[in-house]
């Protein structure tokens, strides 16, 4: 099927729907969660269009020049695609659960409001929301490197900060403080990228992806690929530089946390699109201490997951540890952990997806964010209960969910270089591999602290906890479910994947 | 007879898992239909399974495989099933027993409130294990490893709310246990070894090249020597494939969570922690096996023979250390897990010795999986009538029950069948399949080996002996009288439940009858497999008279059972007193009801250790990081910019801005502050950048 316009349509239609949003606020009022999650469904649509044309052999491509030097030309290639599909099916999902959980944030901010300012703040959050989808896809499909650029800014300031700062959760100066250290955080990542581009292009003399690989062996290039990897490891939360996270995730309203992993993980992508694939040689000097990094950040998250006892910033922790897993597996730079750790990528934001937005109807029903107060919610919350060990079993990556598969995918070539490479990768391999039986432990530790045992008394005398409305749930289960049958059928998105990194 | 197609074997699974799909809906239109429907599928299961036997006679046709292609890039991956008298064995073993115990369930569990949960982990657990048994390739295998220890977890905390009833352990001074803890213990404890198992099969594949586990087999004259070249490639790949097995079967040193497992459900016990799922890790062992046959006495290379080194002593110490703490356990349940425990370790012993010698393979092999079987049998029976039992005396101890043989003469005589099998009289099946896995051993001249399971037949009789006096005879308990003074229901329970137990009680005396035959059958089966992998098989000259070993073995299981009778049959002696005045019984006592202090010293070591570092890492890492990068951080710019009139800490947040309301004051400081600090950044980076151009 031939769709004019294809990879414009799916960048810029969110951005469209959030200006209808803003302009129509007063009429829209509670509409406006479904004009967004409508507009996305349509761009998951145009997507999977895409990808079936993709698949079958087609590349996409479509230029739109902008000025002298810029221009936000969209390709979308196996691998562009199949990670655009999963991230927006993220945001769809995310859109149709902020539905009611928006509503919950400006009564516990703002208190009873009237209609028109009610209908005020909540297509607020609808305007912001959508450039979520417009900033991953932009970032997906540009082949420009200010455009990728220009992206990860838009994503930083437009929907990342001004939804915390809005409808985050502690009062009004700490909101505004953390949504601002969030901010710098984002902002001085990308400018450290952006210093990197800056310095490629005194040597190539241009802003395009594609020609960043007529640096290789140039002696510059080691600085470029440093002052990239800098800028992106302040994104990825690797340590020492994943200060942010716990604060961030604690802070905004949990509707948005999964896409937060999104903003975080989608680093790895860039890190393959711009470093890895243009510059496969001059990047193999990276590869183990990029790995002895990760390997740090995984082991360090994971402990840092269990000392948590709010349920938000223990979600935060896992991320900081998943994330590494995904960059581990791009590091060991083999065909195998290179796919694997992408696609472990995207079944960690669907995973988080479902972890993070079960942890908000767990505050959402409860009002508790407390684990220790928690237990035996499995009762009254059965549905809740599934959703959270969904996400538990999603994140351990256990079958049938499709983080098995990436991890059994990523670990393959993290061993194979071990093997046949140097010893100490076959070590860092094997701590890594165990790393994973601690994530088993603090997801289902979480799962029997937060769902099983006694109830507190508190709980139990509490007749309105019970599972949450239908439209919160329905959308986490139906993400689920889409991560199973990923994993159950997964060669869909890994022969996408193997057309662009089947060469590394 | 018929041979069925061999999709048939898919079928054995898929026809489980729709079970476990379909229980959600079924419920929707009537709970009787929810039930009966488990049931349904799970027969269908067993009979698929059971349409497979026919291949056991028609040896010349097996292996089968059927297989389609999941995925081609980045890993080729052709994944089915595999049929072979191995895997139809396990099959049947399976398939057959978990619908006997669905039986079971329907009565035990009636009632119950979580009906449908239980039906949909009960048939999902048996879809995963068939899956484990059928699979043709490591990963589908290591899937359904996975997904059954999944099952494991949620059937142990079966009773999530940890209500006090459903406590096991105690009583004081020793600790009690819930539900959702036993849970939590199995699933990370099996995990750690099924996480470096995964790591082990991933150094094998980056040798072999395949997944698929007959060209494993037929590769491995190639890859095997070729991973010789690194020197201790071999052995850490054998440490890490055993850890997997090891930590599924709860085999020293990763024994300690099944004990534990007994928090579940009875039939789970059953099912779970006796018949299936614990064996699992010795099929894994079986089906790697001829890899390192193969690659030790044909292929030459020399690490290779660790691989039977580490399952044969593992399994010895386990039987061993498991039985002596049968002799004191005080929860029914709980002595039918030690000796779980110390039944699969024969088991390891048995296929451990297997390569030892050249000569001991079939022998070995075969022992191994006929005891697995016949354990299966007696196991399930024995935890079934354990159930029975607890449901009657509403108590979990064996001090809280006696003389119940006459409330229940049924459970009686099919539990009495099932002791005596565990014991290995003559001529119940546990005595064959005992007797060869002696015999094997003997054979390879590891005399240790052998004097250790020896003794352990001496105390596997003690111990079973005491259980079944403590439980069946004796005098009439305390909580007994209680409860035949309020009147409540002595007697045999469900008819579903007496109808399972005597179903598996009629299986195991049949095949003790015919238990040489049986024996000679499995060997012929195995026999056959082995060779056409194109293993050595070479018989071995006894050098010892065939009666020798069964003589020794009978002879061990009286010494077991005499002391055992005395004390707890015929009441002669007090075992307390005894106990009480001699000083080293006392100790030893206290040393096996503490489970020789390994559980207690894993819980200091790696939960203390885990807890101290999960503390230690937020607050001497984390929060001066924090910090750093928080506070200390943003206040330099702040400060410049104000010209240092203050100290760092009392200026972060508190600038006064002219202009802005009060209560953004702070807000609008540290915006200032970061803006600042970003565009510092900036220059520095700039400076960098331009040293560097400058520099090249």
């Amino acid at each position: 099927m031939m769709i004019p316009y294809i990879l414009l349509q799916i960048v810029l239609m969110p951005a469209v729907a959030a200006l209808i949003i803003i302009t129509t606020r007063y009429i829209t009022g509670r509409k406006a969660g479904f004009i967004a999650g409508g507009t996305l469904i349509y761009t998951t649509a145009l997507l999977l269009i895409a990808a079936t044309r993709i698949y079958h052999g087609e590349i996409i491509f479509e230029e739109y020049p902008f000025g002298p030097k810029i221009n936000f030309n969209l390709l979308a290639d196996g691998l562009s695609i199949a990670i655009a599909v999963i991230m927006n099916l993220c945001c769809v999902v995310l859109a149709f659960y902020s539905i009611h959980y928006v509503d919950h944030r400006i009564e516990k901010i703002y208190g009873d409001v009237d209609e028109r300012t009610w209908r005020m703040y909540y297509t607020r959050f609808f305007f912001l929301f959508p450039f979520f989808a417009t900033g991953f896809m932009g970032i997906a499909f540009s082949t420009n490197l200010l455009a990728m650029y220009f992206f990860m800014e838009l994503l930083t300031i437009i929907p990342l900060y001004f939804i915390m700062a809005q409808f985050g959760y502690s009062d009004f100066i700490e909101r505004y403080k953390v949504a601002l250290m969030c901010l710098f955080w984002g902002v001085a990542g990308a400018t450290v990228f952006f210093i990197g581009i800056l310095l490629a292009y005194t040597h190539t003399g241009s802003f395009e992806i594609a020609s960043l690989s007529t640096l290789a062996g140039d002696p510059i290039v080691t600085w470029v690929i440093l002052l990239m990897l800098l800028g992106l490891f302040s994104k990825l939360a690797i340590f020492p530089l994943h200060v942010w996270m716990p604060w961030v995730h604690a802070e905004h309203p949990t509707c948005i946390a999964g896409l937060l992993a999104v903003y975080a993980n989608i680093a790895v992508y860039v890190m393959v699109r711009v470093l890895i694939l243009p510059l496969p040689d001059d990047f193999k000097v990276f590869s183990i201490p990029i790995m002895v990094l990760a390997l740090i950040t995984m082991v360090y998250g994971s402990l840092l997951a269990m000392a948590q006892n709010d349920v938000k910033r223990f979600a935060a922790c896992s991320t900081i540890s998943q994330i590494s897993y995904s960059v581990i597996g791009i590091a060991a730079l083999t065909v195998w952990s290179v796919e694997g750790g992408l696609f472990f990528f995207l079944c960690h934001i669907m995973g988080k997806g479902i972890l993070f937005s079960t942890a908000g109807m767990l505050v959402y029903m409860t009002g508790v964010r407390d684990m220790r107060k928690m237990g035996g919610l499995a009762a009254k919350m059965p549905i809740t209960a599934i959703c959270w060990t969904m996400g538990a079993m999603s994140l351990s990556g256990l079958p049938p969910f499709s983080t098995f598969v990436a991890e059994w995918i990523m670990f393959t070539g993290i061993f194979m270089y071990g093997t046949h490479g140097p010893s100490i990768v076959l070590v860092i391999a094997i701590i890594a591999v165990t790393a994973v039986g601690l994530t088993i432990a603090y997801t289902f530790w979480s799962i029997k602290r937060i769902f099983f045992g006694p109830m507190s008394p508190e709980l139990a005398n509490n007749d309105k906890i019970r599972d949450p409305p239908v439209l919160m749930w329905l959308p986490i289960l139906i993400l689920g479910t889409i991560s199973i049958l990923i994993g159950l059928y997964p060669k869909f998105i890994l022969d996408l994947f193997h057309l662009v990194l089947g060469g590394i | 007879m018929m041979l069925v197609p061999v999709e048939v074997a898919w079928l054995c699974f898929l026809f489980p898992f729709a079970g476990a799909l379909l229980a959600p809906v079924l419920a929707r239109i009537h709970p009787r239909l929810r039930d009966y429907g488990a049931l349904f599928f799970s027969f269908l299961g067993a009979l698929c399974s059971l349409m497979l036997v026919p291949y056991l006679f028609h040896l010349d046709k097996l292996p089968l495989e059927s297989a389609f292609v999941w995925l081609t890039v980045p890993i080729e991956l052709n994944v089915g099933v595999l049929v072979d008298p191995l895997s139809i064995v396990m099959a049947n073993v399976v398939a057959v027993i978990s619908f006997v115990i669905m039986i079971y369930s329907l009565g035990y569990m009636k009632g119950d409130p979580c009906l449908t949960r239980w039906w949909m982990w009960m048939n999902l657990f048996i879809g995963s294990m068939l899956l484990l048994v059928l699979s043709n390739n490591l990963l589908f295998l290591f899937i359904g490893w996975k997904m059954v220890g999944l099952c494991s977890w949620g059937l142990i905390g079966f009773y999530y709310r940890d209500e006090r009833k459903y406590w096991i352990g105690g009583p004081p001074p020793t600790k009690y246990t819930v539900p959702s803890h036993c849970g939590l213990k199995a699933m990370v404890v099996t995990s750690m070894g099924d996480v470096l198992m995964l790591g082990g099969i991933l150094i094998m594949y980056s040798y072999a090249g395949t997944l698929n586990i007959l060209e494993l087999y037929e590769t491995s004259a190639v890859w095997l020597p070729e991973m010789a070249k690194s020197s201790g490639l071999i052995l850490l790949m054998i440490v890490m494939l055993l850890l997997g097995p090891i930590g599924k079967s709860a085999q020293f040193p990763l024994h300690e969570w099944l004990p534990e497992a007994m928090a579940g459900p009875g039939p789970v016990s059953a099912l779970i922690h006796a018949a299936t799922m614990v064996k699992s890790g010795v099929y894994m062992v079986a089906r790697l096996l001829p890899i390192f046959f193969y690659g030790y006495w044909v292929s030459g290379c020399h690490e290779a023979i660790y691989f039977f080194l580490i399952v044969a002593w593992v399994g010895v110490i386990t039987a061993f250390v498991a039985a002596t703490q049968g002799m004191t356990a005080l929860e029914l349940k709980k002595a039918l897990a030690f000796s779980t425990v110390s039944q699969i370790g024969y088991m390891f012993l048995a296929l451990g010795v297997a390569g030892l010698t050249i000569s001991s393979l079939e022998g070995g092999f075969t022992s191994g999986i006929y005891h697995l079987f016949n354990h299966a049998l007696f196991k399930a029976c024995l935890f079934l009538c354990a159930g029975s039992v607890i449901h009657t005396a509403h108590s979990i101890y064996m001090n809280d029950m006696g003389a119940i043989k006459k409330f229940m003469p049924f459970t009686w005589i099919f539990m009495l069948i099932a002791a005596l099998s565990l014991m290995g009289v003559p001529p119940f099946p546990g005595f064959w399949s005992k007797d060869a896995i002696l015999a094997s051993s003997l054979a390879t001249h590891y005399y240790l080996l052998f004097s250790l399971a020896l003794i352990t037949v001496v105390i596997t009789a003690f111990y079973t002996t005491r259980f079944f006096a403590m439980t069946f005879h004796g005098a009439k308990s305390k909580n007994m009288k209680d409860l035949e003074k309020k009147g409540a229901h002595l007697g045999e329970v469900h008819i579903t439940m007496v109808v399972a137990c005597g179903a598996l009680a009629v299986i195991i005396v049949t095949c003790g009858l015919i238990g040489l035959p049986l024996e000679h059958f499995f060997g012929h089966a195995f026999e056959h497999t082995l060779e056409h992998l194109h293993l050595p098989i070479v018989h071995a000259e006894h050098a010892m008279p065939h009666w020798i070993v069964p003589l020794m073995s009978v002879v061990s299981v009286v010494i077991g059972i005499v002391p055992a009778y005395l004390f707890y049959f015929s009441g002669k002696f007090d075992p307390k007193s005894i106990v009480e005045n001699n000083s080293l019984l006392k100790m030893l006592h206290k040393f096996f009801w503490n489970r020789w202090y390994i559980d207690s010293f894993y819980f200091m070591f790696f939960v203390g250790g885990i807890t101290k570092l999960y503390t230690f890492v937020p607050k001497y890492i984390e929060s001066p990081l924090d910090k750093f990068f928080h506070k200390i951080i943003p206040s330099i710019p702040q400060k410049l910019y104000s010209g240092g009139r203050d100290t760092l800490a009392s200026r972060y947040g508190q600038e006064e801005v002219k202009g802005a309301p009060a209560e953004r004051q702070p807000v609008v400081g540290i915006s200032l502050g970061y803006a600042l600090l970003l565009v510092l950044l900036c220059i520095a980076l700039y400076l960098i950048v331009m040293l560097i151009r400058g520099g090249l």
